[in-house]
């Protein structure tokens, strides 16, 4: 009956993964390894998996226009070339090294969020020259307050840089590395939060595939696992997205800070007692 | 800001939203399928079969050979789900840089998805 159960953590790791702008592999993963999934096999089951989740959240978001096509393409540029990296490191790394990196990546991105809570979004005044040349600027309908919210980007410079090391850890740990996506636009950026978890989704989906490659050419995806996983992700993450559109900023934020703490403790753990 | 989308009677954020929300659902209808087929044949829940280390091109060639032979078992539907899930992003990608160069007539932003397709196809190659 083990379908059953890859069905049943793969909807909840979905459906929180669409919430967060996560990808849902930061669940899948330490959850497919409790099922007795080797951690190798887990990251590359949950890469392939992290494609569905984002492809399938951000068609939605595109459609209403919440993510921005220009930034997430200009970002793009750096994560794919760092997944091929991070999924080449995974392939000759050792399981200890993978769940406290694992870990440690959560508990990193679950700190930084804890100093940022209490400051908001201010809008980008002034722009530097290359954000602006790349063209970095939208706007968005807010659903909650109901209106429409015009932005820039701005230190495209530091951010595309960045961007190649979630990029990297979105390859070596096989998850949509959203949350720090997320933090790169909201915190060097300068992007809305819901812009910037849209289109962490839109980048998650390009950089995934890279990733993917390299764990199937690497004979890693057992479609046996894959199958069911990606079913019940792709469902978890439906009902996710449906409920994204109506929830405030602050009430993402917090929730996502609560995942991150109760994952990070528990990964680090399992890697030292591994 | 002007906002030519409403205007011009084109929509790349529909399209972009359209083929990703086409290449997930007939991915999982062909991953449902397979199982659902598995099941009724063999009486199973689960399916069980390995791909041994190809790219994705080998992986693919060898599914369509198999379909165009009219070799469909459940195990293919599967194996169709997943190449199809894969192919999603990068027409997306392919379907951004057309809009890019024909539509918008935006080189700077057609030369970045350019590279950016360029090295997914690499590592689709890869081995």
């Amino acid at each position: 009956m083990h379908l059953m159960w890859y069905f049943l953590v793969s909807l909840l790791a979905g459906f929180v993964g669409a919430l967060s702008g996560m990808g849902g592999g930061i669940i899948l993963i330490p959850a497919l390894t409790f099922l007795g999934v080797d951690i190798k096999e887990a990251i590359a089951i949950s890469i392939v998996s992290v494609i569905a989740t984002s492809s399938g959240a951000a068609s939605a978001y595109v459609r209403n226009r919440i993510a921005n096509v220009k930034i997430g393409m200009f970002l793009e540029m750096f994560t794919i070339v760092g997944a091929l990296v991070g999924a080449a490191i995974t392939l000759v790394s050792g399981q200890r090294l993978l769940f406290i990196a694992f870990g440690a990546v959560l508990m990193v991105s679950w700190a930084a969020l804890f100093l940022q809570r209490h400051v908001g979004w201010q809008p980008v005044v002034h722009q530097d020259g290359l954000s602006h040349w790349l063209e970095l600027e939208g706007s968005y309908h807010d659903q909650v307050t109901g209106e429409v919210v015009a932005y820039r980007g701005r230190r495209a410079y530091l951010g595309g840089p960045l961007m190649f090391g979630a990029g990297m850890i979105a390859g070596l740990l096989g998850i949509g590395a959203g949350e720090l996506k997320v933090l790169i636009h909201d915190l060097v950026m300068g992007l809305p939060p819901k812009v910037s978890t849209t289109t962490s989704n839109l980048i998650i989906g390009v950089t995934a595939l890279a990733g993917t490659s390299v764990y199937l050419a690497a004979g890693l995806i057992n479609p046996g696992v894959a199958a069911p996983v990606i079913v019940g992700i792709v469902a978890g993450a439906f009902i996710g997205t449906r409920v994204l559109v109506r929830l405030s900023n602050e009430a993402i934020r917090r929730f996502f800070m609560f995942v991150l703490f109760v994952l990070g403790i528990q990964m680090i753990i399992r890697g030292f007692l591994s | 800001m002007k906002d030519v989308r409403e205007e011009d009677g084109f929509d790349i954020e529909a399209l972009v939203g359209y083929i990703l929300l086409a290449g997930v659902l007939g991915s999982i209808t062909l991953i449902l399928a397979g199982l659902a087929w598995h099941l009724v044949r063999t009486g199973e829940l689960g399916i069980q079969y390995g791909i041994a280390g190809m790219n994705f091109f080998e992986f693919l060639v060898s599914d369509l050979r198999q379909l165009a032979s009219h070799a469909v078992r459940p195990r293919l539907l599967v194996s169709l789900g997943i190449a199809l899930l894969m192919l999603t992003p990068f027409v997306r990608v392919l379907a951004s840089m057309i809009y890019f160069m024909l539509a918008e007539h935006n080189w700077k932003y057609t030369a970045f998805t350019a590279f950016v397709l360029v090295v997914l196809t690499y590592s689709l190659f890869l081995r």
